[in-house]
């Protein structure tokens, strides 16, 4: 549209014309019409998309009287906290909230780490087997985590990779039946996490890499002549550089980790993570007759409290993501 | 050095000698920093893969402390195919489903994508707004938005009878019956009306497609507009000779994305059957076969679709 501006402008400039032109009113009209077409466009599809976050804020307060008044669609007339109460309660707010940050932020963190590394290996180096190891990559980004879900818990409730948990048992504690159980602890997350294939890590490793790909070589090659290793030049040279396409994978990582719940509804039964006290508040609140306005509206304060954290996290970084977004070319 | 090993002519000789042994090194440099990931994914991906895809072909009991697998070829899979009643119908229900709302996703993340960059007064509002859903109506959230669960009424309603019952109850204006008055083929009203419905679902799940659009239209240099403005090329020429073959990339990796979403998203009838079965009854190596054998079908299909993209679209583009 800019373009169009400009073409406009350049013929206004000298004033030679005493009138408008004919042309100049087709241009202009031409111009309102498409302004007014994307304006509403973009506005009834951002009602459709903040439809949802609406409703939440509206339910929340809404009181008995409110959900039976149909004269109330948006705004209650008896706004009320019992919603927000109950639904603190049923989700065992702070305890599942530090959970969530123990099990999921401390995880996304790590695999913010983990995939740069990995993808930093397969941008600049050229090594045997980098094509077919490449497609490993796609391939884990590809595979639904529900097809892996089992085995995975399993893994994760007997640990034993390669017998050699069974081996140490029988050596130091004189136990063969020796298992280590990580279920119920963060371990389940970080452990992928660290080792670069966790939650969408193989999303994330393609993400670092095609930024890695576009980055110029020649700051790292300075830093190999300067005598640094390749760690070394990846810390001090690349991460500095590469602030953007962090904050773009902190942020998926993130908001990813926060909704989990295939995985740890599996990990988690008692000391589960708020994702999983979510799934579960329906049938606490229909269940055991907790004391809230109404069922609507708890379940609307449950949501928002459950999405409150991530929510003010993205307006306080949207502008920086959505700039980073501009800048990271994540298809380079 | 294998690298260099293998392809001498390009390189001249003498150079080859001289960098062999940096060569070497860097190698070796590359595969230590995918060394990590090497073993992470051979114990996280490779192995619960094989075991599941195992368990799909077995008879699997759980005994305390261990579960014990005993392979019964495709005992499983046909009992899902002959003898569960409702598993070809999710699986059929869902691969419909997955295979009308993937083109629709694509498409309309694109048009928005290519309306949010384009320069104008509170561009930046609009585009943080739509990432929102990719927060709020994402997993569970949605689940307890859209549902009527234990006999609550749901937040958000977008099935089709109910808002029947609402347009008659008001008197507004219901599509279906719009549409069939005009005598369309029920055919056509059925896909309209269902596209209209699924507009919120659709939209609500087009926040990250946009955001890789946006990103990849970053990408494409100004000039070439410019130039094909001189030209005197239309938009609409713009777009298919410019725009669509510089994102053929993003396009790629949109449709891996969008496949990965909506297969895992929870109101997938296949998956939510699977899941029951494993949650409440325990039973794994029938949960297996059924997602094995839904991945497998929708991965066939995306397989063919990409295979097919690569080999005629990028090959025409670049």
């Amino acid at each position: 549209m800019e373009k169009e501006n400009k073409k406009i402008n350049i013929p206004e400039a000298p004033k030679r014309s005493i009138g408008i032109t004919k042309y100049q009113i087709k241009k202009n009209v031409k111009q309102v019409l498409t302004m007014i077409a994307r304006y509403a466009l973009l506005i009834s599809v951002s009602y459709i998309v903040l439809y949802p976050l609406f409703a939440l804020i509206a339910y929340t307060p809404m009181s008995r009287t409110d959900i039976l008044d149909p004269s109330v669609i948006w705004f209650s007339k008896h706004p009320t906290t019992g919603n927000l109460v109950a639904a603190w309660g049923a989700l065992d707010y702070l305890n599942g909230l530090s959970r969530t940050l123990l099990v999921g932020i401390v995880s996304a963190i790590i695999e913010v780490f983990t995939c740069a590394i990995a993808a930093y290996g397969f941008a600049r180096f050229e090594f045997k087997g980098k094509n077919l190891l490449f497609a490993l990559v796609l391939l884990t980004a590809i595979v639904p985590v529900q097809i892996l879900a089992i085995p995975l818990y399993l893994n994760f409730r007997y640990l034993d990779f390669f017998g050699l948990t069974k081996l140490i048992g029988g050596a130091f504690f004189d136990n063969p039946d020796f298992v280590i159980d990580l279920t119920e602890t963060p371990f389940t997350f970080w452990l992928p996490s660290l080792f670069g294939v966790g939650l969408r890590s193989g999303l994330f490793i393609f993400i670092y890499r095609q930024f890695f790909v576009g980055l110029p070589k020649e700051l790292e090659e300075a830093s190999w002549i300067d005598g640094a290793g390749p760690l070394k030049t990846f810390f001090k040279v690349v991460i500095p550089s590469s602030g953007v396409v962090f904050l773009t994978v902190t942020i998926f990582s993130i908001i990813w980790h926060w909704n989990e719940y295939h995985l740890s509804v599996l990990y988690f039964n008692n000391k589960h993570p708020l994702a999983v006290a979510l799934s579960g508040v329906v049938s606490y609140f229909t269940q055991s007759g907790i004391n809230y306005e109404t069922a609507q509206g708890a379940i609307s304060a449950a949501c928002l409290l459950f999405i409150a954290p991530v929510l003010i996290m993205y307006m306080f970084m949207q502008r920086k993501f959505i700039q980073s977004v501009d800048r990271v070319g994540i298809v380079g | 050095m294998d690298a260099t090993l293998k392809e001498p002519k390009k390189v001249k000789a003498p150079k080859k000698k001289r960098i062999r042994g940096i060569e070497s090194k860097k190698s070796m440099y590359g595969r230590m920093f995918i060394l990590p990931w090497c073993i992470g994914m051979l114990l996280f991906f490779i192995i619960p893969l094989f075991q599941s895809l195992i368990y799909s072909f077995s008879t699997v009991w759980v005994e305390p402390g261990l579960m014990e697998t005993e392979l019964s070829g495709l005992e499983n899979y046909k009992f899902i195919l002959n003898e569960d009643p409702n598993y070809t119908n999710n699986l059929w229900s869902a691969i419909q489903s997955f295979f009308r709302n993937m083109p629709i996703i694509i498409i309309v993340s694109l048009i928005l994508a290519i309306v949010l960059n384009q320069k104008y007064p509170g561009r930046m509002i609009f585009r943080s707004v739509f990432f929102v859903p990719v927060i709020v109506a994402t997993g569970v959230v949605m689940e307890l938005l859209t549902k009527n669960l234990n006999g609550v009424d749901a937040i958000i309603t977008l099935t089709t009878e109910t808002e029947n019952v609402y347009s008659e109850g008001t008197g507004g204006m219901d599509f279906t019956v719009v549409l069939q008055s005009l005598n369309f083929p029920e055919e056509i009203t059925k896909t309209m009306s269902g596209l209209i419905t699924n507009i919120f679902n659709t939209l609500w799940s087009c926040g990250i497609p946009i955001i890789l659009f946006l990103a990849g239209l970053q990408t494409i240099p100004e000039q070439l507009y410019e130039a094909s403005t001189v030209e005197g090329a239309t938009k609409w020429e713009e777009f298919w000779y410019i725009t669509l073959p510089m994102l053929s990339q993003t396009l790629l990796l949109v449709i891996i994305f969008t496949m990965i979403d909506l297969l895992t998203q929870n109101t997938n009838p296949v998956i939510q059957q699977a899941y029951t079965l494993m949650s409440a009854q325990s039973v794994y190596d029938q949960s297996a076969a059924m997602l094995w054998l839904f991945f497998g079908i929708i991965g066939l299909g995306v397989g063919i679709v990409i295979f097919l993209y690569t080999k005629i679209l990028l090959k025409k583009w670049n």
